[in-house]
């Protein structure tokens, strides 16, 4: 007889597991009072609504503002026999809900070849629409009609890609990576928002206006943006910053359907931004940087691989904030913004306006209305934990936390993982990294990390400049 | 190469270029997990393709190292039944799957029509089995089944496979007998079942050949409205190319009528010859 591992309550996880508050049917039953009780019939009006109800004969007052207890009484109680109801009868077995794509996707450890085969994953166009690059993706030609014949994908490669994909959109996350999700196909737009929200980046579901990355500053002039710290806490002071600054590029692109989006595609690899893409047997495996080989066509198969990346980047946002609680920090971002000074360190090169503005903004006056500028729409982020501390003289008071920032040349490409603190001089060393082309202990690097590019100083290890 | 653009697969040493030329102060944040996972390589060719059957050369030579056919015994036997009863098409079919593995939890060595071989209660095998407990324990996972032409297919696919000693015209002569005999009492107790509805006062909407005659008495009514609009059209046609007055000829005229039918028989040249009515020849 093979014995049972029971779980006690005592075991280590039970604090974790989610309470479920018991209702009992006795204490609902005693407390529930039907409103309706003293109606003896409730007659419809002539033209057959009930809107003339007939209560009683001694007409009760209607109660104006409902009772909030009764109200919550009432929802106890209709939760209450659902949950007793609605098992009566058949016993349903597990099945395949189409919500639960949305609801529940399945994260990169749920990757089955199963999963892929019932979500249609595999089926490919005709052969004579295929693109010959993508013939290593390919299982075989099915004629179940021999005038039109189809490729069927390869499921393990799919599988494969998928979790390289997503390993690629969970790395991205954790570094403070902006991830845009395009769907614009019908249907997609649920999807789409979805996995973008787990991801915690940005989503598109109409037509990508050509122009958004190389003609940002006029697409995406008017949206709004903002600068947050590493816990995602807005910081203020970068306002007049934030109008001149150039618009946020996304850090990664994931793109479900190419064919339409060929444009997207094109400015990412202007701009080099890397992209991860639904790779039908139609499409061109070179637009994209990570193929995804699947059946775009099929919502399914769509839902479930937006559903893994998404699921992925939530796994990646999650590390980057525990690691944020931590204090250990991603590499800086070239954001190019500049800590808020003191009064008049700004006022150069700008304009009436602005300075118009600061002086309102010194008198202490809240609401100063900006001409023009609509904040709406999207909404950019920039992380303030890694700006330069370098630049601002000593002992400035200033509205945002300061950390002691990160030494890049400090920092392993290779696992992420700082190398110790050895620059204990914090401004030189953020100096170093800021005006040289230094990179972490990375074996891909061509640099000599202890040569700053542009002064032509040489730096030793500890970050004490030598000559 | 020439007419593909590859910068979507150099990202990553694209940004290594610029940070060494000082383009860039800080990677990306996507630079440590690229160069950890880089892009896989695109455009290569796969191996030689070869045929499913050893011993059979590629039909053409492009095709070496194009995608191979896909053959299956099943779409063999699924062309067969189809041509045989194309009918079967008609009837609707669920395709979507749950998790992938629909397939396993049907077992084929079960025959078609084992909802029908219900042993008698209490009867034993020769070990001493309750065959009806047995049944029923079957049944519950059993019963399940879509019986259809899919089924048909895949249970002679288990008899040929399974069953030494059938060919391949007696496994699907036995899974064709099981199918029918299914069918046929399937058939039977809709068909009692409706007459003793309607004895009981049911009654049932149009089946589905009356509604393929409203339907095609709809495009008849349809056609017989346009056919009459272009007889119309065309007398006007015909009629607008007479440029005399449209004013009533003698033979339109019912008296008119009615004498020619007087004299419609006789005719001069004939046996009969003219009959002698007096005065001169009728013109029109």
């Amino acid at each position: 007889m093979a014995s049972r591992l029971a779980l006690s309550k005592s075991t280590p996880l039970a604090h974790l597991r989610p309470r479920q508050r018991r209702t009992y049917a006795s204490e609902i039953e005693s407390t529930y009072t039907n409103p309706h009780a003293d109606q003896q019939f409730i007659a419809g009006a002539l033209d057959g609504s009930k809107s003339h109800a007939v209560q009683s004969a001694t007409t009760s007052p209607a109660p104006t503002t409902p009772d909030p207890d009764q109200v919550l009484r009432d929802y106890e109680f209709s939760q209450h026999q659902k949950a007793v109801t609605s098992k009566i009868g058949s016993t349903l077995a597990p099945h395949y809900r189409p919500h639960e794509l949305l609801s529940n996707p399945p994260s990169p450890k749920d990757i089955t070849l199963e999963l892929l085969l019932a979500s249609q994953a595999h089926i490919g166009h005709s052969t004579s629409l295929w693109h010959p690059a993508n013939a290593k993706y390919i299982f075989g030609v099915l004629a179940q009609t021999p005038s039109d014949p189809i490729h069927i994908i390869s499921l393990d490669a799919t599988a494969a890609y998928l979790r390289r994909a997503a390993k690629i959109v969970s790395g991205v996350t954790e570094r403070g990576g902006l991830v845009l999700f395009v769907g614009s196909r019908g249907g997609q737009a649920s999807t789409v928002v979805r996995a973008a929200g787990l991801a915690g980046g940005c989503h598109l579901f109409t037509k990508w206006i050509p122009g958004t990355i190389t003609n940002g500053q006029q697409i995406l002039g008017k949206c709004g943006k903002k600068v947050v710290d590493h816990r995602d806490e807005a910081v203020p002071g970068f306002e007049e910053q934030l109008i001149k600054s150039a618009a946020v590029k996304p850090d990664l692109v994931v793109c479900l359907n190419m064919l339409e989006n060929y444009v997207l595609l094109h400015e990412c690899a202007l701009n080099n931004i890397p992209t991860i893409g639904i790779l039908d047997t139609d499409c061109n495996p070179t637009w994209i940087t990570y193929p995804i080989p699947a059946n775009d066509d099929s919502l399914r198969s769509v839902q479930v691989i937006a559903g893994v990346l998404g699921r992925a980047g939530e796994e990646g946002q999650k590390k980057r904030k525990v690691n944020a609680a931590r204090g250990r920090l991603p590499m800086r971002q070239d954001h190019g913004l500049e800590a808020p000074g003191e009064e008049g360190e700004g006022v150069g090169g700008l304009g009436k306006e602005m300075s118009a503005l600061m002086a309102a903004e010194r008198f202490g006056e809240d609401e100063v209305e900006l001409e023009g500028r609509d904040v709406g729409g999207e909404v950019e982020e920039v992380d303030a934990s890694l700006l330069e501390d370098g630049m601002e003289a000593e002992g400035v008071e200033v509205p945002y936390e300061r950390d002691e920032g990160v030494d890049i040349r400090n920092w392993d490409t290779e696992t992420g993982e700082r190398m110790g603190r050895r620059s204990e001089q914090v401004g030189s060393a953020q100096r170093s990294a800021r005006t040289g082309g230094s990179l972490g202990g990375g074996e891909r690097s061509h640099v000599d990390p202890t040569w700053d590019g542009e002064t032509g100083e040489r730096y030793d290890e500890g970050g004490v400049k030598r000559r | 190469m020439g007419r593909y653009n590859l910068a979507p697969q150099r990202v990553q040493s694209h940004a290594t270029a610029l940070l060494s030329a000082g383009r860039l102060a800080t990677p990306p944040p996507w630079y440590p997990i690229l160069s950890q996972i880089p892009p896989s390589a695109i455009l290569s060719r796969p191996a030689l393709q070869r045929s499913q059957r050893p011993g059979s050369k590629p039909s053409k030579k492009s095709r070496l190292f194009k995608p191979l056919r896909l053959n299956y015994e099943e779409d063999r036997l699924r062309w067969e039944y189809f041509n045989d009863h194309p009918w079967e098409l008609a009837k609707p079919r669920v395709v979507l799957e749950d998790e992938g593995r629909d397939g396993e939890k049907y077992d084929w060595s079960v025959p078609l029509d084992h909802s029908l071989r219900r042993p008698k209660m209490g009867s034993l095998s020769e070990e001493g089995i309750e065959l009806d407990q047995d049944w029923d324990r079957t049944a519950e996972s059993q019963a399940g089944r879509p019986i259809n032409g899919e089924a048909v297919v895949q249970r002679t696919n288990y008899l040929l496979k399974h069953s030494s000693g059938h060919t391949h015209a007696t496994a699907s002569a036995h899974a064709l007998s099981e199918f029918a005999r299914l069918r046929h009492y399937q058939e039977t107790t809709l068909r009692v079942a409706r007459e003793e509805a309607q004895s009981t006062g049911a009654f049932f909407g149009a089946g589905p050949n009356e509604v393929g005659m409203k339907l095609e008495d709809v495009q008849y009514e349809n056609w017989r409205k346009w056919a009459g609009e272009q007889v119309e059209a065309l007398r006007q046609l015909q009629g607008s190319a007479y440029t005399g007055n449209e004013a009533e000829t003698l033979e339109s005229t019912g008296e008119a009528r009615a004498a020619l039918q007087e004299v419609g028989g006789s005719v001069p040249g004939s046996k009969r010859g003219q009959e002698a009515r007096g005065g001169a020849a009728i013109h029109a």
